[in-house]
């Protein structure tokens, strides 16, 4: 009796479930009102739901738009390409999904646009899952504290403001200072020490000759192979260079949920933003502080909120991220740098001022700060950076309180005397990452005073001497610091030895 | 006059109107060029009436339009029109014909916010769309 009843219930569910699906065999359809700017307002939909893909029927083919504006009579859609084709009267579909791109290691080594379509000349890209472009973020349980180095290979940024996986981290500052510069010497840095981490850069409305020459650069350093570019060109809609950085995301929290490593760069969100003030304003949002709108804040911090270092048993995975924000006349007070540094865990400051002097990168110690990178920086570098950034920060202000006299005393001429050598020694030219143990032993001579008879001018040869020196002399000694473990007294010991012999050679 | 009414209040009153009688036809359509007139949205007629259309359906008041590019006999648009009524369960169904060489061949049958295209031509628009992504 009872099989026969559950027999029944079974077949009461299945017509059920064909009646039910039999209802699909009608679309819901809307129709076109007005077009114009990248904007469609579609007449009907009342079923759409926010961010959801609409697909318009033109004789072109069919245009997909997106779902931004829910309002009482209409809908405001954003168009994903031209909006030549389309025209009032033309009939606009549900997909019933939301906008999703292709992610998976397919991708890597890859061009794309932020519809996850080739646009490097090779094949079609195919994968085998599809990831949400907005999609919400990692919960609290599900997230660990950041504790792993990223390592930049930048001397300056991994000393004095490391950066962990899963933290976000702002590299702002005046155009040409070299913002751009700093992300890919992180990607490079992390094909050259292997560690493993792919990298995801985001291009957002930059020029395609740019694009090209990157990724001739990254070929050229075999970094290419473990990175993903998601471009946007300025000729493109504000619809792509809104989605790029979401898409992008999307593509590197496939690598974090399986239990390996990304590195997100984001170049730049001011760009982005405007993008957005750009389709808030076709789509008659209300405008607040510099005609952005009021939501402009959520936009950065649902994205960068994206990234993580997940829990354990999630997989351990970790998305990193390096948004960029462009300022202008080095204010960092405006609306959007303020709303990003509010949101990042911490900023690397470019001042134009040290750039024109040849201090580069032009990172200013007093302004950048990593509030989370401490507990990541690896031990070795560490135990040598101690008050690297105090004591930077103070010979720039003592070297500009300097300029007006010479009655200095000894103590305060140390102190220059000193900062000179630092500050010619984290000069770094581009493309030339440092690995742990160069930076360890580097930062080592000068602050622990082993180079102080050699002049400022000729530290980065006794630096030269010195790596030489170490790796034909000591290479095991020197593999083994570049585990990152803190330095014995003995390779302490050594590393003085060797640098006050190298130092010889340059004594004024 | 009162603040702006949407599209779709409007659409509600005129369509609850005509299914109750009360007021009559004649008075609602006054009512509605009225405002329309006073308000400056007549450019906004066609939308409305496809909002009274949509909320007439919603009431088991149907009219579905049928395009092909032929005349259809009567056992195909019998078949159709039995076809609408399964799946929209509306009692009152009505069909309007509409002859479109454009279409190619197959059927379209629209009805109040819904639609379903078997139209060579829809098929070759999406036939199109596809091999332009590929």
């Amino acid at each position: 009796m009872s099989e026969l009843s559950i027999t029944d219930l079974s077949k009461d569910l299945r017509s059920a479930i064909e009646n039910l699906e039999s209802s699909k065999n009608l679309d819901e359809v809307g129709v076109v009102v007005r077009v114009g700017d990248g904007v469609v307002w579609i007449h009907g939909l009342r079923n759409a739901g926010y961010n959801e893909v609409v697909n318009i029927e033109t004789a072109e083919g069919v245009v997909e738009a997106f779902a931004l504006n829910l309002m009482e009579d209409e809908i405001g859609a954003v168009l994903l390409g031209e909006d030549s084709a389309v025209k009032a009267g033309q009939s606009v579909r549900l997909k019933g999904t939301v906008l999703q791109v292709p992610v998976g290691p397919e991708l890597l080594g890859r061009v794309v646009n932020p519809l996850g379509q080739a646009i490097d000349g090779g094949p079609a890209i195919v994968t085998k899952l599809m990831g949400d472009v907005e999609r919400e973020a990692i919960g609290v349980m599900g997230r660990k504290s950041v504790h792993e180095p990223l390592m930049t290979g930048i001397m300056s940024i991994d000393a004095m403001f490391p950066i962990g996986r899963g933290q976000r981290e702002l590299i702002i500052g005046d155009r040409q200072t070299g913002k751009t510069a700093l992300a890919i010497d992180t990607m490079i840095n992390q094909a050259k020490q292997d560690t493993g981490v792919v990298n995801v850069y985001v291009a957002i409305g930059q020029k395609f000759s740019k694009i090209a020459r990157l990724v001739e650069r990254l070929k050229q350093e075999g970094v290419m192979d473990q990175t993903i570019i998601v471009a946007t060109s300025p000729s493109d809609p504000a619809s792509l260079l809104y989605l790029a950085p979401y898409a992008g995301t999307a593509m590197g929290e496939y690598f974090r949920d399986n239990a390996q490593h990304a590195l997100m760069i984001y170049d730049d969100l001011t760009k982005h933003a405007v993008a957005y003030r750009q389709m808030s304003l076709l789509l008659r949002r209300p405008p607040g502080r510099e005609a952005y709108p009021g939501d402009v804040f959520y936009l950065h911090s649902r994205l960068l909120e994206r990234s993580a270092k997940l829990s354990d048993e999630l997989g351990a995975g970790s998305l990193t991220a390096l948004p960029i924000i462009e300022t202008q006349a080095g204010d960092i007070s405006a609306y959007i740098p303020t709303n990003v540094i509010s949101i990042t865990d911490g900023q690397i400051f470019l001042e134009t001022d040290l750039f024109y002097q040849g201090i580069r990168p032009a990172i200013s110690a007093g302004l950048s700060v990593s509030r989370v990178g401490g507990a990541a920086q690896t031990s070795a570098v560490k135990s040598v950076s101690g008050n690297l950034k105090l004591g930077l920060s103070q010979f720039r202000e003592l070297a500009s309180f300097a300029q007006f006299g010479s009655d200095l005393d000894e103590s305060t001429k140390h102190q220059i005397d000193r900062g000179q050598r630092l500050t010619e020694l984290l000069k770094q030219p581009q493309y030339q990452p440092s690995s742990v143990w160069q930076q360890v032993v580097s930062i080592a001579a000068v602050t622990n005073g082993y180079f102080d008879t050699v002049p400022a001018a000729q530290i980065k040869d006794a630096q030269a001497a010195l790596t030489t020196k170490l790796w034909s002399a000591h290479k095991a000694d020197m593999t083994e610091l570049d585990k990152g473990g803190k330095p014995t007294p003995e390779m302490i010991k050594l590393i003085e030895t060797v640098a006050r012999s190298a130092a010889k050679g340059f004594e004024g | 006059m009162a603040g702006r009414l949407s599209r779709r209040r409007l659409a509600t009153y005129i369509a609850d109107g005509l299914v109750s009688g009360t007021p009559s036809k004649k008075t609602l359509i006054e009512q509605l060029a009225a405002y329309l007139i006073e308000t400056r949205r007549t450019k906004e007629l066609g939308l409305i009436v496809r909002d009274v259309e949509y909320h007439l359906a919603e009431k088991g008041h149907l009219t579905a339009t049928i395009t092909s590019a032929f005349d259809l006999n009567n056992e195909t648009l019998q078949a159709i029109e039995s076809f609408v009524k399964d799946k929209t369960k509306a009692p009152n169904v009505s069909l309007t014909t509409l002859v479109d060489p454009t279409v190619l061949g197959g059927v379209k049958i629209s009805l109040p916010g819904r639609e379903n295209d078997q139209t060579i031509a829809h098929q070759l628009t999406v036939l199109k769309t596809r091999f332009k992504k590929v």
